[in-house]
């Protein structure tokens, strides 16, 4: 299956509005078990080689229309410690830049299954969400050895630090 | 902006396009530390004259090169010193202070101090990774305090030690305080930083993982097949 993100590029002045998708792999203890499975703009693969990142679109100028940024899922590859897969969306210095969905044109996170090519879930984030600068988009989860997807579409004021020092232990630079 | 780290893992959520990329044909691990100053006195010190000693602490910087299983291949060989001592593990993927320099002549320690006189690094290990031969998949770097259980030493008592990464331009990727953090009181060596293949190129990574044991050959059990 394939996480599609998808924006249009800023068309007055100003900053470039830069969304991102990245995948949060945690294990049984609710935690990322190695800093490799956090998959986002700097780390594009997870070692079991599950999860890809298609890499970083800074302006949503990649493709007019279409995805700009997408993840790859293929769930017979997830290592076994994996229990579940968390996709955010986040604005990239949407604080510093004064940026929240509200603004951005044209966007959208989907699920595509990728045996049918059928879009299995969307939202539009221009639409469902405002002055929100990230979004809580579904996950992945195990259950009974079973992957079910689970939508969950929730908007918050903050950044993609905010969800990975749920699951991540160590320092996080920002 | 180099990175100051704490402990433990690290995710940079820092994008490229603000000049964060590192030239990695070659890194160098510095290593530095002060002589430890003289405590004066102290009631101890007042019967025993004031005798004012200075403590060394000799840091070792030690660098494990890993093949693709992530285990190190060539152990050395033992040899006898001219003054008779009896060396293991020399020339062999193990680049520590009985062996400075790699066989291939892309990896070397550039000398073992052992007081910590000087400012700035006082102990490198430089690699050439473009020269490096394929079958290297990974270098860790390792820095212990040698004998320190036996001398009672341990990084929270050293002063101003730090170990670093610097890339082939002089830019400064990682560097971690030894001193002054509770987190390393009792802790005689850290598994530092790696650098490994991936997609063609290089790639750094900070561990800084404290270990209480003051001997690099207790690391290095988990890397032996």
């Amino acid at each position: 299956m394939t996480v599609g993100l998808g924006w249009n590029p800023h068309e007055g002045t100003g900053y470039d509005f830069d969304l991102d998708v990245s995948a949060i792999m945690i294990d049984g203890n609710r935690f990322v078990p190695e800093d490799e499975f956090f998959v986002f703009y700097n780390n594009v693969d997870s070692p079991d080689s599950s999860v890809h990142h298609t890499g970083d679109d800074p302006s949503g100028g990649n493709s007019d229309g279409g995805d700009d940024e997408s993840i790859n899922v293929d769930l017979t590859r997830v290592d076994p410690k994996i229990q579940e897969i968390l996709f955010v969306v986040t604005i990239h210095e949407a604080q510093a830049r004064r940026q929240n969905f509200g603004q951005v044109r044209d966007s959208y996170i989907r699920i595509i299954d990728d045996l049918s090519n059928n879009e299995v879930c969307k939202y539009e984030l221009g639409e469902d969400f405002s002055i929100e600068t990230a979004i809580e988009f579904g996950r992945l989860y195990k259950r009974s050895g079973q992957w079910k997807f689970e939508a969950s579409g929730i908007g918050y004021k903050e950044d993609l630090a905010f969800f990975l020092s749920k699951y991540f232990k160590g320092q996080i630079i920002k | 902006m180099a990175i100051n780290l704490v402990k433990g893992q690290t995710i940079d959520l820092r994008k490229n396009d603000k000049g964060e990329s590192y030239d990695l044909s070659s890194v160098t691990i510095g290593l530095g530390w002060d002589v430890r100053q003289t405590k004066s006195g102290g009631f101890l010190g007042k019967i025993f004259g004031g005798a004012a000693e200075e403590v060394e602490y000799d840091l070792d910087a030690i660098a494990f090169l890993l093949d693709k299983n992530g285990k190190v291949v060539n152990m050395g060989r033992t040899i006898q010193t001219s003054n008779g001592r009896t060396v293991n593990m020399y020339e062999g993927d193990v680049i520590y202070f009985n062996s400075m320099k790699h066989p291939s002549g892309h990896i070397w320690l550039t000398g073992d101090n052992r007081t910590g006189a000087g400012d700035g690094d006082d102990e490198q290990i430089i690699v050439k990774l473009d020269a490096l031969d394929p079958k290297y998949d990974k270098i860790l770097f390792v820095v212990s305090i040698y004998q320190g259980r036996k001398n009672n030493q341990h990084f929270g008592m050293v002063d101003n030690a730090f170990i670093r990464a610097v890339d082939s331009k002089g830019k400064e990727i990682a560097k971690f305080s030894l001193s002054g953090d509770a987190t390393y009181n009792g802790m005689c060596s850290m598994t530092f930083a790696e650098v490994y293949r991936k997609d063609d190129s290089w790639k750094f990574r900070a561990i800084g993982d404290p270990h209480q044991t003051d001997n690099f050959i207790e690391l290095l059990k988990k890397y032996t097949a």
